[in-house]
């Protein structure tokens, strides 16, 4: 369970992030972020794994309360929460399966991490995220090889390894193609419900937060404006969180009306 | 053509321009490139005048231009009036071009500075010819180099070779490991950061001979000479010095995405670096790894002069006999190990990027 109280976020700049968020997310829940951007919503899901320090407030996530002061304790508070970026940020010099294992690095001694020697265990525990995500079979291949939806879920793959309570996802489809993002979607959909991993999704494609998550807040100049059940964020709703009416560019496309247009694409994945 | 969007017509002119406007093209009028300042170029002429009457009243050489008008023959300093000359010159040159004041201020500065500097040190080309008799003799020497020779002094190769392998090795990998405490990016905190960047500097600012000459006096020779010893270290910081500086600006400019990735996966520092920035500056590790061996081939020449061993003591030892066709054997030689040396690194260079 992840509880917000009260929490601010002022950038160095004097920037206002976040201002009195009060939230609770239950254990398991699949959650959806949407907003403009520039809302907050990234700051909102860095404040969890302390990326984004907050000002004031208290911030706890399972029993731990969040210290952005404490750097050790961060990296244990971070050992437990995965993060799925836009870009993916893979190091795409290295193989497929040395990508996965940073997601080991906070189980793996230092001087493990230095000689790149893993055992075993790490090894097998990043096949079977491999697995999980279903490209197991490019382990040994280069990062920059693939495209960008395995790319995702080699990602997806790195968060797995860590064995995490929680999962932040800020934008994970915004730069993939329709078909694709139903499909990294619908792998972290999966997941959440077969692992019970609480699941915090940034995005601003309305359909796929209604089409995956459980629950949607809404966000607009750093506040919480909607907080409920993905059928009671009804166009109307939305529209208020955006303050302008919703258009053709806040969805990404249905899912059955791309898989079949789309063959090629789907083919390669 | 049926136009939907600002891009799709776009697209349709740039793949059809004949369909678009043979008609039209040319009537649309151009806009006037714009034209500089004059007041400003007026200032620059004066700023070349200011230069010259420096240049005239500092100047040391005797040479002076006599200009005949007939009732009256002018005289002026030979080099301050051609400085002045070409100054004008660029200036009209860059006002007809229409280059901006910036530009054209660039372009002056740059004849004032290495008129300047060139008049300090007494620089001039037409000395060259009137030295030539002294030239000569050593010249012919050269050109006739002694071929046998440059097998006698293969000892002295490997000392050099071997000299600039261990500096290479030992001084990339301090230099990695000082590049990675150097760079905001991994080090633990600015203060670290700012702390080596100013070790670095006082490494660098030190160049190899100094540090070979600091060595020679400091250990002197080892039982296994003169003193590879001093020179091995005097390359080592040479080596620590550039790998450092270029690695850790390399570092700071390497993709956050995967550094921002290892810290949410709760990486230390340590785990960070390694796999998320080392990777990614690998192959320029690698790159500048292979251009200090070069220069460590190209130094130990000079090296030898200050007796550090290797190829440099023998070429030194050779110049003060005055054996130029032996000077010129071992220059060669040289020439052809660097290049080789260059050869090979590219060679990798491309099979590692």
């Amino acid at each position: 369970m992840i509880t917000f109280e009260n929490i601010d976020v002022v950038y160095p700049n004097g920037f206002k992030g976040l201002s009195n968020v009060n939230l609770q997310i239950n254990k398991g829940e699949f959650v959806a972020i949407v907003g403009l951007s520039g809302a907050g919503k990234s700051t909102l899901i860095r404040t969890i794994n302390g990326l984004v320090p907050f000002t004031s407030g208290t911030l706890t996530v399972g029993d731990d309360v969040v210290d952005p002061r404490s750097k050790a304790k961060l990296r244990r508070l971070r050992s437990r929460v995965g993060m799925i970026f836009q870009s993916f940020n893979l190091v795409t010099r290295i193989s497929v399966l040395n990508n996965v294992l940073v997601g080991r690095s906070a189980e793996t001694p230092t001087w493990r991490s230095l000689l790149g020697w893993y055992r075993a265990e790490d090894k097998e525990l990043a096949f079977q995220s491999l697995e999980r995500v279903g490209i197991v079979d490019k382990a040994y291949m280069r990062a920059s090889s693939l495209s960008g939806g395995q790319q995702q879920r080699v990602a997806i793959a790195r968060v797995l390894a860590q064995d995490p309570e929680v999962i932040l996802a800020d934008e994970p489809v915004a730069s993939l193609d329709p078909p694709t993002a139903h499909k990294v979607m619908r792998d972290l959909r999966r997941i959440q419900q077969e692992l019970g991993i609480t699941t915090i999704v940034n995005m601003h494609h309305l359909d796929l937060a209604r089409s995956y998550a459980d629950r949607i807040i809404g966000m607009r100049a750093g506040e919480v404006v909607f907080d409920g059940p993905v059928e009671e964020a009804t166009d109307a709703i939305i529209e208020e969180v955006y303050q302008r009416s919703l258009t053709a560019e806040d969805i990404v496309a249905s899912d059955s009306a791309t898989q079949g247009t789309v063959t090629s694409a789907a083919a390669q994945d | 053509m049926a136009i939907t969007s600002g891009t799709s017509s776009h697209s349709t002119a740039s793949h059809s321009p004949a369909t678009h406007g043979a008609s039209t093209l040319g009537a649309t009028p151009r806009p006037e490139a714009p034209k500089p300042s004059g007041l400003v170029y007026l200032g620059l002429g004066g700023l070349a005048v200011v230069a010259f009457i420096i240049f005239w009243i500092t100047g040391v050489s005797g040479n002076i231009l006599l200009i005949p008008l007939g009732f009256v023959t002018l005289w002026a300093p030979l080099y301050p009036v051609i400085g002045l000359a070409v100054m004008l010159l660029t200036l009209l040159v860059c006002f007809r071009a229409r280059t901006n004041t910036m530009g054209a201020f660039g372009a002056l500065a740059f004849i004032i500075m290495s008129y300047w500097a060139g008049s300090t040190v007494n620089f001039t080309l037409l000395e060259i010819p009137e030295r030539w008799s002294n030239v000569e003799p050593r010249l012919m020497a050269f050109l006739d180099p002694n071929w046998s020779y440059i097998w006698t002094v293969r000892d002295q190769w490997l000392i050099t070779l071997s000299m600039a392998v261990v500096a290479t090795l030992i001084g990339c990998a301090i230099g990695l490991v000082l590049a990675m405490f150097a760079s905001p990016v991994s080090s633990p905190n600015k203060g670290v950061s700012q702390a080596i960047k100013a070790v670095n500097s006082v490494i660098r600012s030190i160049p190899d001979v100094g540090w070979a000459l600091l060595f020679v006096a400091f250990i002197g020779g080892t039982a296994h000479g003169l003193g590879p010893m001093a020179g091995v270290l005097a390359l080592l910081m040479f080596n620590i010095g550039i790998v450092a500086k270029l690695l850790s600006e390399t570092i700071d400019s390497v993709n956050p995405g995967p550094v921002e990735a290892a810290d949410a996966a709760g990486a230390n520092l340590t785990q960070r670096n390694r796999l998320a920035i080392l990777p990614q500056v690998l192959p320029g590790f690698v790159s500048y790894g292979l251009y200090v061996f070069e220069l460590n081939i190209r130094a130990s020449a000079a090296l030898g002069i200050v007796g550090v061993g290797g190829i440099g003591s023998a070429m030194m030892l050779q110049l003060n006999r005055f054996a130029f066709e032996n000077v010129a054997a071992i220059l060669i030689a040289l020439i052809i190990v660097v290049l080789l040396v260059d050869m090979f690194s590219m060679y990798i260079r491309r099979k590692l990027l």
